[in-house]
Order: C-alpha cells, then structure tokens, then sequence
C-alpha cells in the first residue's frame, strides 16, 4: 500500500472516481435546490462542506499508504475516545483517560507491526491485537490500586473499558483491514456502504416513514428507513463487487447483512449512551455532523464484525 | 440500584475556538501538554535570549492565591512574570488579557488560551463582569492572576498610571497582591515591532500587600490604584540602584 500502488490500483481509483462523482451530484442537486427552494438549506450545505473536507482526508491517507491510513485511523479512534471522555466526565479523571489513550496507541501499534516471531504471513500483529483488551483493562485496573482510591473508581474503570474496547479497539479493526492484500477493497468498500447505509435509512425514513423503530432511543428512526437501508446495503456488494472480486455470493449476502444491520445499530448504540448521559452530540467538531463519534458510530459496530468475516473465509494475508 | 451521575464537560456543543474564547475554559489534556511544553521553552528563550534576572521570587505565597500587578511595556511582561513562577502553578497563572485584542483572531485565541493561559478581560465595556470574572478566580486557593493596570503598553518605558479597577478588584479582599516591576523590557520589544531584540530584561517582585480591611469605594479604589503604582515606581528605582 503506497502511491504509486494506488494510482495504479482500479478499485482505488474506481472509488475516487464514485466519492468524487457522488459529492459533484449532490453539490448540484443542492446548488438547484436552494435556487428554487424557500427552504432553509443552511444547515445541509455545512453538512455538505463537512464531506468536501473528510472524503478527501480518508483517501488522501489510504492514497498515502499503509502507515498514513493506520496512523490516521488511530488518530480518530483517540479522538472519539476523547468525546466520549468528555461526554462522560471520565476527561476529569486523567489517569483513566491517560490509560485508554496508551490502550488505543498501543492497538494503533500493533496493527502497524508484524508478530515479533515466525511470519505469519499478515502484515500487522493479529494475535497481540486482538488479545490487547486483556492488557489494557490490567492496565486500568492498576490505576486505582497505584493511586490508593476506591471512591468513585467502579463509574471510572467501568467507563475506561466501555471507552478502550468499544470506541478504541473496535474500530481499530477498521485500521487491521489495512493489512490484507485486498486492503482498498475491503476499507474503501467499508467505509463508503456505512455512509451509503447512513444516508439509506435517513432517505427512506423521510419517504415512508411512519411506524417509530426504537421510539425511545432514537424517535426518528422508522421501520420503513431501517429497512429500506438494509434492502440498499444487501444490493451495494453485488454493485460493487469489483471491491472483493473473490467473494463468493454467500460473502457478499453476509456483507450486505452485517453493513445493513450492523450500521443501524450502531448508530442506535451510540444513541442509547448520548440519551442517558443527556446531550443531543458528542461533541462540535465536524460542523453539521456533531462529533466524531456521532459520524463513525455505525463503523465501531460493522468494522470487527466485517474484519472477522474476511479473517474466517480469507484470512487477513 | 441509583443510576450514575455524568458531568459532562460544559462546552461539549462548542467547537475548538469557542472552546478556547470561553472562561474559564474546561481543562484539556492536549492544551496542558501544548502548554507545559510552550512554557519550559519560553523559560529557556527568557533565560538565554534575553538573560532574564528574577529578584524576590521568595515573597510568592507558595498556597495562596494571589495577585501580580505590573508595569507593561510589551508582551515579553507576561511571559516574563509566567516564567517567575514555579512550574507546578503554570496552569493555575492567569494573566488578564484585553479581550479586544487576544481573543478575537483566531491564531491570537490559541496564544492567548493555549500558551498563556489568558482570562479574557474586556476593557472597554462589561469592566465589572471582567472583575467578577477576577473575584471567582481569586475565590479558589492556589490561583495566581496577573495584571497590568495601565490597561496597554508603555511606549516610552515610563510607567503609566494605574487604573482605578484594581482599587476594586482588591478593596475589602483578603488576597495578597504584590507589586512587580519589569525592566528594559520597552526596549527588548517595542510596541510595533514583530520580533525582540536581545536586550537583558530583568523582573522586581515586591513584598505582599493586602487591603482586607478597607471598604470598598470609589475613593478606596483609587487610593489603592495610587498606591500600587508608587510602589511599583520604588521597584523601579530599587531595579535601577541595583
């Protein structure tokens, strides 16, 4: 993974040609729309302006390489840590937060590097990272006994490990899908069917929704969006296909279930510890989207599942 | 079993600007490091770059909170004073700075928040918010404010007269002020000028006052401003004997 193997990957430049095509279009539908529509599209446009900047900081990393696009990864998983930290007054507690930042680095880290003994064959250290939870709740275990504390420490641990595992680990295997061969396949495959499914449910939640999904988590979600995305999601890996050209049809059919049902609920997951803390974000930082965690939700939920399903059928070579 | 209590950090729905432009501001991990790493380089550039002297750094109240008042003649004064204190009190130092002038552009915000650490002080309107601002600080053991009471830079290197606000900020308070004087500052970096020079500058902190016992008033204000200024003036001369 390099630029000079992008340039001359088609799937890498069939993606930038579908990500540039698609913010061109809906760059124009919008420029007619508030040409001739009364309604206020302010808040849209500043949605809009938000992708212009993320879709080309995602595939100018993976254009970058294998080491960009693992460092960039892990960057974003410290920082949604960091507003679920925030959100969760875990931030006032810095040797917890300061832990988990070590955990996410650390599983940053050994995606980067290969096991230390015998070539295994994968290019990142998959044993390591998948045992690291076990390491980094010892880890955040010990803080309260280095520290002499008991008051307040099960709320502390307890949201130091939901933070490392669900936020930092979870979505580090999107960061993993860097190391097989089929690695633009796999990531771009998976980032853009998650946006797709996002944009799905919200689509068709505004054109037939009527009977409420999960009313009290989330009450705008209907039935009629949830699965009108995942009809989208089923159909997106036939379509796209030339992504995992080895995948047989069953691959496919599971790919489609674990974008179309895993994306929901992540988002609905994300939405349960927003609705309990209080907040309507996560945090400001992409203007019209919310926070980080507001944006990669549904990829923390899909990403290990995706990961797993490639590592069983193909393995992650 | 009761549910949890989250608390939130309070500017969640604020982007990273506004983040900064708030007071005070949340504390931020990312900021504290920026922060601890400007200031031990600051400290290095004072010590070497202009060869700053520190005289009566004992008289700082080493628990208390307390304030620093001081002659201003360029923006080395607040980097000076910073560098005076001990490092474990760098993120509890807060100069007043004039929020018409720090806290509008945005790379002035980061200076301003992120490496000084500034209170936002308006200096034009909302004077009284701003000194209430002050008094909160204050209320809290171990915080050190730092102002300038001339209210802008010194052209000439001559000391300004104090503004009365300080006369109430303090008046009635049981909180230590002491006076500060900065020498050849002025010349190190005149205002206008967009990098200093070499010059040696050197800081004078006097013995702790404090007007607990005063009522606050108009007239106590100003007597206290007066009296602040003179000492400064003597530092200035004991600075010039020396």
């Amino acid at each position: 993974m390099n630029p000079k193997e992008a340039l001359q990957s088609p799937v890498f430049l069939t993606y930038v040609w579908i990500i540039l095509g698609l913010l061109a279009g809906a760059g124009s539908v919008l420029g007619i729309m508030s040409r001739f529509s009364k309604k206020d599209l302010h808040s849209v446009w500043m949605t809009y302006r938000s992708w212009l900047v993320m879709a080309p900081l995602l595939l100018g990393s993976i254009f970058l390489g294998r080491i960009v696009t693992i460092a960039a990864l892990t960057l974003i998983g410290l920082l949604g840590f960091k507003e679920f930290a925030r959100a969760t007054g875990l931030y006032r507690d810095w040797w917890m937060t300061g832990g988990v930042y070590a955990g996410i680095l650390a599983a940053g880290v050994t995606t980067m590097v290969p096991h230390p003994g015998p070539a295994t064959g994968v290019s990142g250290w998959y044993g390591l990272f998948m045992a690291l939870p076990v390491y980094v709740i010892a880890l955040i275990l010990l803080i309260p006994i280095v520290r002499n504390r008991t008051e307040g420490q099960l709320q502390a641990i307890s949201l130091a490990i939901v933070g490392f595992i669900y936020i930092g680990w979870m979505f580090g295997h999107l960061a993993f899908l860097a190391n097989p061969t089929h690695h633009y396949g796999y990531l771009l495959f998976l980032v853009f069917a998650v946006e797709v499914n996002d944009v799905a449910a919200f689509t068709f939640g505004r054109l037939f929704g009527k009977h409420p999904f999960r009313s009290r988590i989330s009450p705008k979600k209907t039935w009629e969006g949830a699965l009108g995305a995942l009809g989208v999601s089923l159909l997106l890996p036939w379509v796209l296909r030339f992504s995992f050209p080895h995948f047989a049809p069953r691959e496919l059919v599971l790919t489609g279930l674990i974008v179309g049902i895993g994306g929901q609920l992540g988002d609905l997951s994300i939405s349960i510890i927003k609705r309990d803390i209080g907040i309507k974000d996560m945090g400001a930082t992409i203007p019209g989207h919310g926070g980080i965690l507001d944006r990669i939700d549904s990829l923390i939920y899909t990403a290990p599942l995706f990961m797993h399903m490639v590592d069983y059928y193909h393995g992650l070579n | 079993m009761t549910p949890w209590k989250y608390e939130s950090a309070e500017d969640l729905d604020q982007a990273m600007v506004e983040r900064l432009r708030r007071f005070p501001r949340e504390p931020d991990m990312l900021v504290y490091g920026l922060r601890s790493l400007a200031a031990l380089t600051m400290r290095g550039w004072l010590r070497l770059y202009h060869r700053l002297e520190v005289h009566g750094r004992e008289l700082l109240p080493p628990e208390r909170s307390c304030v620093l008042v001081a002659n201003h003649g360029s923006h080395l004064d607040t980097l000076c004073l910073l560098a005076a204190l001990p490092m474990s009190r760098r993120h509890r130092a807060f100069p007043a700075a004039a929020a018409d002038y720090f806290f509008q552009s945005v790379p002035r915000i980061w200076i301003a928040a992120v490496v000084v650490n500034a209170l936002p002080f308006s200096r034009q309107v909302h004077v009284r918010q701003s000194l209430n601002l002050c008094q909160r600080l204050l209320a809290n053991p171990g915080n050190v404010l730092i102002i300038f009471p001339e209210g802008t830079r010194s052209t000439t290197g001559e000391i300004g007269r104090f503004k009365p606000g300080i006369g109430a900020l303090l008046a009635g308070e049981d909180i230590p002020v002491l006076p500060c004087h900065l020498a050849g500052v002025t010349r190190a970096w005149p205002k206008g000028k967009l990098l200093p020079r070499p010059a040696k500058v050197s800081l004078r902190i006097g013995p702790p006052k404090n007007y607990s016992t005063l009522t606050p008033g108009r007239d106590t204000a100003g007597m206290i401003a007066a009296e602040l200024e003179q000492a400064v003036r003597d530092l200035a001369i004991q600075q010039g004997a020396a």
